[in-house]
């Protein structure tokens, strides 16, 4: 039921510097190391071997990666991986990426230039529709003369008031004739001396002139027809471009199914950039393996490196244990929890691993929460149909839906009918009290374990004094049964007695000295703090436990859910009837089910794993393909 | 904003006001080695800098993102317009980073190199900086910032590439000009009652950008008037649009001073250079930063926190450089803060 992370072991490799890129490629095939960055050997080992390999690599995936952002072909897995790739490789293949890239960027870049031509050239168009109604004789607005420039086309909006306010500077008038999407149209008028200043401005303001040539003498509708014809040439060269795009990019495919090749082969080794360190022909990393891996990492060295190698292994020491990462291995019906864990945080290697813990008492509290034999039969078969795209939500569903027939059977319940099906236990409206300190029970228990993996957690890494006297150490576990036991008494016996208050005050007189002792402040400052804390551990013991009452809650919330669907049935005829059953059970299905997965979530999360989980562990992270 | 996020707010801005270095202070710094300087800086801020490292980890990262720290404190309790508001106003710290790597691009200047002036921005980041460092060509860079926050400003950026070559002044002023009038109409987005102090700042930092590039636009470029004044961003307090299409029209520096509305003419008495313009009107600027971080409205005084913050952070930066550089003290004191 308990697991921790996978045992790892330190591993110190020193090779000669020619064996390296294979160690890298040999443990990226078996996907077993999880390199480190090593800090101390600094002075001894001051020369990083792999990082003009990385600054290449990096170069070649970077052009690779930019112009497959235009490729929709898939690329073949390469077949051999033991080819080692040389420097020399990489560096010519990453300059025929460069000039392809040359190529495909010159492309784009002429593809930009066109379609901000023909947006250009739209707004021109618009703006001639204007003087199409008024029939005008263009040529006069062509009439700029020596003293007076006329001038007519678009500017951005936005730039448009500040641009008449400069115009006035240079004595030139702009008026509005047609206002479009974020663009004005406008003709402008002024004094001819003033055109190269008005020319620079209007540049900046970004205004594009509907030129019109000197053939153009007679009416709109002849420009307007150029301006067309301009458009389908700008079209027709867009077009071109793609084609000479897409020919060019099917043309160096070959290249560039060999670049990724290459990259394949090449990570590891450029992965280890920051984790080789070396000098004089030697090379040395560091990493962590899974301690049952270290025979068939030798023998795998062994046959493939071609010098003699040195390999280390050490165990995790205690100053270590927040830098070890967390292999976590489960069995294939356990993997779709490790997600819903990980969502909280990756377990600390010296950390139980909650997902198999998580795993069962999810399934159980939703089995308690939403108990029908129909129900989770539709959830169970439903949930198959997503097989395919969501395994994982499949799995959980499937468990659920189980667990929910079994509480089905035991509460007696068919898609709400409580009378078809004879209880193995009792249905939970028959005796709510019950089921609701049942709940109370199934929530001190849950706590206690909880406590309990605080404690083994806090002991492992050598936090002694925190599991024995912390709020969530042996002193907190035995306040809370004391609460427990207080609570019984009081309730069962009507007592609160000298042992009962003994039983509480004595371990919280050992939480609040702990406290104490951990707070570094002045005397009234420490006071409060202790003061808020314990206040805190007594509210949190008491909330914690209460909080399972929803366990119950849910249980006879499905049962009312049910009930308001039949009297809301009952109240029609035999068709109105039926199609309220179902529509109801679909209802009760859809939202009471994901409300009660949410609330499994939350107690799992918020009663579970934040008394005893830290989740700040690091995943490990192989070097691989 | 809650009762208890206003207290939560101006709690805070109290406490790194407090810790803000005064900028009579700063004149101090300049005689000390660089170990002083850091003491004395931890000693003032209570922020520990360390000289060692490098990259992303440089002393002009960790002032910066020690800046970023304390403003992310501050942006929480916002939300809405006032939180974009703020979000943006925060960015201009990015437009550092947006000319320094246009510079580089434009002037061909190794990665490795424009790298190392690159200011990490943490969460406040939008452009994707190593996409943009890892472009090959300068068209290649401005066709992906056009797929940024930034892609206002790729077309001037472009007409800067295309017509003024490594000339990139005009483009430092493009950028900032489209950062001012963004932020203004963020501003003008928020709640009126809320925006009376503000608009007092950013009046001032506005006639600051203003003034600075109409005398650059006009006498160090050349230009004329009408493209002068249509370069310069919103108007401020008080420099108005009459006013600065006035001044656009002088021929001379003296002429522009003298032309001034009365009460920025005072401040700028007696000063000759554009140098000298620039200094006193950025302790102007900070000035009035300083007296509305004391006044009540909790917005004023984040935005004049983050003014003053931006100032000592590149103050800081600058003379840490200087002195990493070996620059002589007088030559750091001049680049810093002018002559005063």
């Amino acid at each position: 039921m308990l697991s921790i992370p996978v045992e790892m072991k330190k591993i110190s490799l020193t090779m000669m510097d020619a064996d390296a890129q294979r160690a890298a490629l040999t443990l990226a095939r078996m996907t077993i190391l999880h390199p480190v960055e090593d800090s101390q050997n600094e002075q001894q080992l001051p020369e990083f071997p792999a990082t003009p390999y990385f600054d290449v690599y990096h170069s070649l995936y970077t052009k690779f990666s930019k112009i497959t952002g235009f490729v929709t072909e898939v690329f073949r897995e390469p077949t051999d991986f033991t080819q080692l790739v040389t420097l020399e490789q990489l560096q010519e293949m990453d300059a025929q990426l460069k000039s392809l890239w040359a190529l495909v960027s010159n492309v784009e870049e002429q593809l930009r230039q066109n379609h901000e031509k023909m947006l250009s050239t739209r707004q021109l168009i618009k703006s001639l529709h204007k003087f199409d109604s008024l029939d005008l004789d263009l040529s006069r607005l062509k009439r700029s003369s020596r003293f007076l420039k006329i001038m007519v086309g678009t500017v951005p909006s936005v730039n448009f008031s500040r641009l008449e306010k400069a115009l006035s500077l240079a004595e030139f008038m702009i008026r509005t004739f047609y206002t479009g999407e974020g663009v004005q149209h406008v003709v402008m008028i002024g004094s001819s001396q003033q055109q190269t200043d008005v020319h620079e401005l209007l540049k900046s303001a970004d205004f594009r002139e509907l030129v019109i040539p000197e053939e153009f003498s007679g009416n709109p509708s002849r420009l307007r027809l150029d301006l067309n014809n301009q458009l389908s040439d700008l079209e027709i060269e867009i077009k071109a471009l793609n084609k000479k795009s897409s020919e060019l990019l099917s043309s160096i495919m070959p290249t560039l199914q060999k670049s990724k090749d290459l990259l394949i082969l090449a990570k590891p080794y450029a992965s280890l950039a920051t984790v080789l360190k070396g000098q004089g022909g030697l090379v040395f990393m560091q990493g962590w393996i899974p301690a049952d891996s270290e025979k068939i990492i030798k023998k795998q060295l062994e046959n493939e490196l071609q010098f003699p190698f040195h390999m280390k292994l050490n165990n995790p020491e205690i100053k270590e244990l927040e830098s070890v990462p967390s292999l976590l291995r489960h069995s294939w019906i356990f993997k779709p929890f490790q997600s819903l864990v990980s969502n909280f945080g990756i377990p600390n290697y010296a950390e139980v691993d909650p997902t198999v813990l998580f795993s069962f008492s999810y399934i159980l509290m939703f089995g308690m929460m939403f108990g029908d034999v129909g129900h989770g039969a539709v959830i169970a078969l439903g949930s198959l149909i997503f097989w395919k795209r969501f395994p994982s939500v499949t799995i959980i569903a499937v468990l659920a839906g189980l667990s929910s027939i079994g509480f089905g059977f035991v509460y007696g319940s068919l898609f709400g009918y409580e009378h078809i099906l004879t209880p193995l236990w009792m249905s939970p409206m028959h005796d709510p009290v019950l089921v609701l300190l049942l709940a109370l029970v199934w929530g001190a228990f849950f706590l206690v374990i909880s406590n309990l993996l605080a404690i083994r957690n806090y002991l492992v890494v050598g936090l002694t004094q925190q599991a024995f006297y912390s709020g969530k150490g042996i002193a907190g576990l035995l306040f809370y049964l004391a609460a427990l036991f207080s609570g019984y008494q009081l309730m069962k016996h009507g007592q609160f007695g000298v042992l009962e208050m003994l039983s509480l005050f004595l371990p919280m007189a050992v939480i609040m000295r702990y406290q104490w002792k951990q707070t570094s402040a002045g005397f009234f400052e420490k006071a409060l703090v202790v003061l808020i804390e314990t206040l805190e551990q007594i509210i949190s013991s008491v909330s914690g436990t209460l909080s399972f009452l929803r366990v119950a809650a849910f249980s006879l919330n499905h049962i009312a859910l049910a009930a308001a669907v039949f009297s809301i049935a009952a109240m029609m005829g035999t068709t109105g009837h039926w199609i309220t059953i179902v529509l109801g059970n679909i209802f009760i299905i859809v939202l009471e089910g994901a409300i009660v997965a949410i609330q499994c979530l939350r107690l799992e999360y918020y009663e579970g794993f934040s008394r005893f989980f830290s989740g700040k562990g690091k995943a490990f992270e192989p070097l691989k393909l | 904003m809650s009762s208890f996020s206003s207290a939560y707010l101006s709690t805070r801005l109290s406490i790194f006001s407090n810790h803000l270095i005064d900028f009579d202070f700063l004149t101090e710094l300049f005689g000390l080695d660089l170990e002083q300087i850091l003491k004395r800086v931890e000693m003032l801020t209570g922020h520990n800098y360390s000289l060692d490292a490098k990259g992303a980890g440089s002393i002009e990262n960790q002032l910066a993102n020690t800046a970023f720290n304390d403003f992310q404190l501050l942006i929480r309790p916002f939300s809405g317009r006032e939180r974009r508001f703020f979000f943006y106003a925060i960015r201009w710290f990015e437009l550092v980073n947006l000319k320094v790597l246009i510079r580089g691009k434009f002037s061909k200047t190794e990665n490795s190199i424009i790298q190392q002036q690159l200011i990490d921005l943490g969460d406040f980041a939008e452009l994707p900086l190593n996409k943009l460092l890892d472009t090959e060509d300068t068209h290649e860079m401005l066709r992906l910032l056009e797929t940024t926050a930034y892609s206002g400003i790729v077309r001037q950026a472009r007409q800067v590439y295309e017509e003024h070559g490594n000339d990139l002044f005009l483009l430092d002023a493009t950028i900032d000009r489209s950062f001012f009038i963004s932020l203004k109409q963020r501003l003008q987005a928020l709640d009126n009652q809320d925006t009376t102090q503000v608009t007092q700042v950013m009046g001032v930092l506005l006639d600051r950008f203003n003034l600075l590039w109409l005398l650059r636009y006009r006498f160090s470029y050349k230009l004329s008037p009408a493209k002068s004044y249509y370069l310069l961003t919103a108007s401020g307090r008080i420099l108005h649009s009459a006013n600065l299409m006035r001044l656009a029209k002088m021929d001379s520096v003296e002429e522009v001073l003298s032309e001034l509305p009365e009460s920025l003419q005072k401040k700028l008495s007696g000063l000759k250079t554009i140098c000298e313009i620039e200094t006193a009107l950025e302790y102007s600027t900070l000035a009035v930063a300083s007296k509305v971080l004391n006044q009540t409205n909790l917005i004023s005084r984040f935005f004049a926190y983050i003014i003053l913050r931006e100032a000592e952070t590149r103050f800081l930066q600058a003379l840490i450089k200087g002195k990493q550089l070996g620059f002589d003290d007088e030559l750091i004191k001049q680049a810093v803060v002018g002559i005063k």
